[in-house]
């Protein structure tokens, strides 16, 4: 009894499929609606989707469409939730007829290619048309007990026009909402007949309870990890709160100083179901174990001193610079690869992989670009030095076909390890979404609460007494050159836009001149750019003049 | 301690593996938890404020006394009042004396850290470094971690402090035999140990 109905949704499919680009996406409004209802997130849909949460914005604010395999994902996401979470329009009218509340897939459709739908889907608007005959004393007709033309599963209960089915709505499945007023008193009396209905319920009924797909419990398992996650940061904040007694400036002090330890608590959370065991206290090669605690290691991590000849302050002129800040820096740095075990020596060129990650010796080739700073940051000396993968690849990639800016370096040594990406961006996500909510509410303490905890992260992941759960300086070194590296990029992309890049210095300063809003959007998000104000005579938005030759 | 022998991995190194063995490692984690003056002997900060340690007790003149230092009380008063600074010999006895004083004083912070109240500490064990070995000659070694409690911490800390190697290295036998299961004999050499406490 299940082909004929099987039969019906292989027709189904082939028609969805030959109408799929006729077929439009519910309204934006409409999408936004069905996604809250089902409680999920932008992250959790978005990750199911395996596109970022931007795109999903862009789909729910109707500024962009989803495109190929993912507007398939996306239609059938939507398909799956306009059955659980039906516009509350539809609802009364289903709910007052008696008939089960959810439209069938084919019914969202058929309105669309009426022409097309029509005879294949007599049955199923019958089904859905067809009423359970009532008898003067309230109890449902019966008779000969068929394949009900509604579920298929066997009923003795009979429809108005005399073929079996379901009275009220025994369809249903069994998560499905509560059966309408009318048919509850009836349901003791009609019980006792259809007992074994429910057994064989589930494997007959041709619309399936509704089972999460992999992707779909995955995101959900995720989305409910942050969840839990983003709630330490918050009870941390409502805790300090409370102790302080509404005290917003002793709750941060104490905040800043749990910092470290939360932080670490957080990292072994995101860590919880992780792939990789990775090594927190590492034999260090010496080359990056410090002297004393005053000397640094052997490691140049390529930090940015750049000021551009052709420019200065003390020269009188009308050039307009715009000093820049990139925001949460750190945070964002925290997406490289990093080694996951101990690292292990390989002379040559051969340590070099990209599915590893350490420290190189290398020796560069000449920066010869007139406009653009040195990858390298700003070196006295030349010859071969201790560079970081983050640096390695910026480098290799400059001297590839793309950029072309330089040649590639020599490589004489390496200290690598097995690396992955991923390694913190679980905790990279956390931050970043606590601290957008943060700014969006306008919240200081949690903003300061979510800086002080990544900042701190990257700081003291080294040789530090403050945080001994890992003793890992190449990390730290390798987080500090994507800094940098992310920036360098940032310089690239405005001076790609024509804008002159008069200055780059530290982690996040960036000092253009013209319209640097043509290049960056401006606000404080991870993505954006703002101008850096403060007491320095080059900050804000300032002139100063060209050098002629 | 003869008899632990038995199962350890000994002539290390035959297959160009490279490491330490284990109580070395555990000696040199509790060398860097013990923390103190940071500038360096041979400054004027760093010179004034040894002094001040050592002879602010009985045990600091005890400690000079034990690091060679046999001055007249006219000497070290000059030291003190920076009159006089001390030749290169007694710098690095003075350095010693004052590390050795530092130690001794941090055994029962150092016992109550590593005892958490009855917890212990998680230790992370490296095995030693297989990179150079050939490849049917590795050992298939993970990196471990285990919780060391119970007295444990405090005989090596009393081991440690009096520089009782023996008794480290059957300490380091026990936490290994016991903790690691039936490979523990790999562990008798290491990279590296390390903990957070």
């Amino acid at each position: 009894m299940t082909d004929p109905s099987q039969g019906l949704f292989d027709a189904i499919d082939s028609l969805l499929d030959a109408v799929d680009n006729n077929t439009l996406l519910p309204a934006p409004a409409e999408r936004v609606r069905l996604r809250e209802a089902a409680g999920l997130t932008e992250a959790a849909v978005s990750q199911a989707l395996g596109v970022r949460t931007q795109s999903i914005q862009a789909w729910e604010a109707g500024r962009a469409e989803p495109k190929g395999q993912r507007l398939e994902a996306y239609r059938k996401l939507l398909d799956g939730l306009t059955h659980r979470f039906p516009a509350p329009a539809d609802t009364p009218s289903a709910t007052s007829a008696g008939e089960p509340q959810q439209p069938d897939a084919a019914l969202v459709v058929a309105p669309v290619v009426p022409e097309l739908v029509a005879p294949a889907f007599v049955a199923p608007q019958a089904a859905q048309a067809a009423r359970t005959a009532w008898r003067v004393d309230g109890l449902a007709v019966q008779g000969e007990p068929g394949p009900c033309i509604r579920c298929g599963v066997v009923t003795p209960h009979r429809s108005t026009d005399g073929r079996p089915l379901h009275a009220g709505a025994l369809c249903q499945p069994p998560a499905a909402p509560r059966a309408p007023q009318p048919t509850a008193d009836t349901q003791p009396t009609a019980a006792p007949t259809p007992a074994p209905a429910p057994a064989t319920l589930a494997p007959a009924s041709p619309v399936p309870a509704p089972v999460p797909t992999r992707p779909q419990r995955r995101a959900k398992s995720a989305a409910r990890a942050q969840a839990e996650t983003h709630a330490l940061i918050t009870r941390a904040v409502h805790e300090e709160l409370e102790r302080a007694e509404g005290d917003t400036g002793a709750a941060l002090k104490a905040l800043i100083r749990r910092a470290i330890p939360d932080v670490m608590t957080l990292f072994e959370e995101t860590r919880a179901t992780a792939r990789y065991q990775f090594t927190a206290y590492p034999a260090l090669p010496d080359i990056l174990k410090k002297p004393s605690k005053r000397e640094p290691d052997q490691i140049w991590e390529a930090r940015p001193a750049f000021h551009h000849p052709d420019f200065s302050l003390k020269l009188p002129g009308s050039v307009q610079v715009t000093a820049l800040d990139a925001n949460a820096a750190y945070l964002s740095a925290l997406k490289c690869w990093l080694p996951i075990g101990k690292l292990e020596h390989i002379t040559g060129a051969d340590g070099v992989d990209p599915k590893r990650s350490g420290v190189h010796l290398i020796t560069p080739a000449p920066w010869r670009h007139p406009h653009l700073p040195n990858p390298l940051g700003d070196r006295d000396t030349d010859g071969a030095l201790w560079v970081t993968d983050a640096t390695l690849r910026l480098l290799s990639r400059l001297a590839g076909p793309k950029y072309g800016l330089t040649s590639a370096p020599e490589i004489h040594e390496s200290w690598t390890s097995g690396a992955t990406e991923n390694f913190l961006d679980a905790l990279r996500k956390i931050l970043t979404a606590a601290r957008e909510k943060a700014i969006e509410e306008d919240d200081t303490v949690t903003t300061e609460y979510v800086k002080a905890m990544y900042s701190k992260f990257v700081s003291t992941m080294g040789e530090s007494i403050h945080n001994r759960d890992v003793i890992r300086p190449d990390w730290m070194h390798i987080i500090h050159s994507q800094a940098y590296a992310n920036l360098w990029g940032k310089a690239y992309k405005a001076h790609q836009a024509g804008l002159d890049v008069v200055a780059m210095m530290g982690t996040d300063e960036l000092h253009v001149t013209g319209d640097w809003r043509q290049v960056f959007a401006e606000g404080r998000g991870v993505a954006q750019m703002k101008i850096k104000h403060g007491d320095a005579k080059a900050s804000g938005e300032y002139t100063l003049g060209k050098v002629t030759r | 301690m003869a008899g632990t022998e038995a199962g350890r991995w000994r002539d290390l190194g035959a297959y160009r593996a490279r490491g330490l063995p284990g109580w070395v490692a555990l000696a040199e984690g509790l060398d860097r938890m013990v923390t103190g003056i940071e500038s360096p002997v041979d400054t004027a900060r760093g010179l004034a404020a040894r002094l001040r340690y050592l002879t602010a007790s009985d045990a600091g003149y005890e400690a000079m006394d034990r690091a060679g230092i046999h001055v007249r009380p006219r000497t070290l008063i000059a030291w003190l009042a920076e009159e006089q600074t001390p030749s290169k010999a007694n710098l690095a006895r003075l350095d010693a004396a004052y590390w050795q004083l530092r130690r001794r004083n941090t055994v029962a912070d150092l016992k109550r850290r590593l005892n958490n109240r009855g917890r212990g500490t998680r230790i992370e064990i490296d095995p030693v470094d297989q990179s150079q070995v050939e490849r049917r000659h590795q050992r298939d070694l993970q990196t471990r971690s285990i919780n060391v409690r119970g007295g444990v911490w405090d005989r090596a800390v009393d081991a440690w402090i009096d520089g009782n190697t023996d008794e480290l290295d059957a300490i380091w036998d026990e936490i290994i035999s016991s903790g690691l299961g039936t490979d523990w004999d790999a562990y008798t050499h290491v990279s590296s140990v390390g903990w957070a406490a």
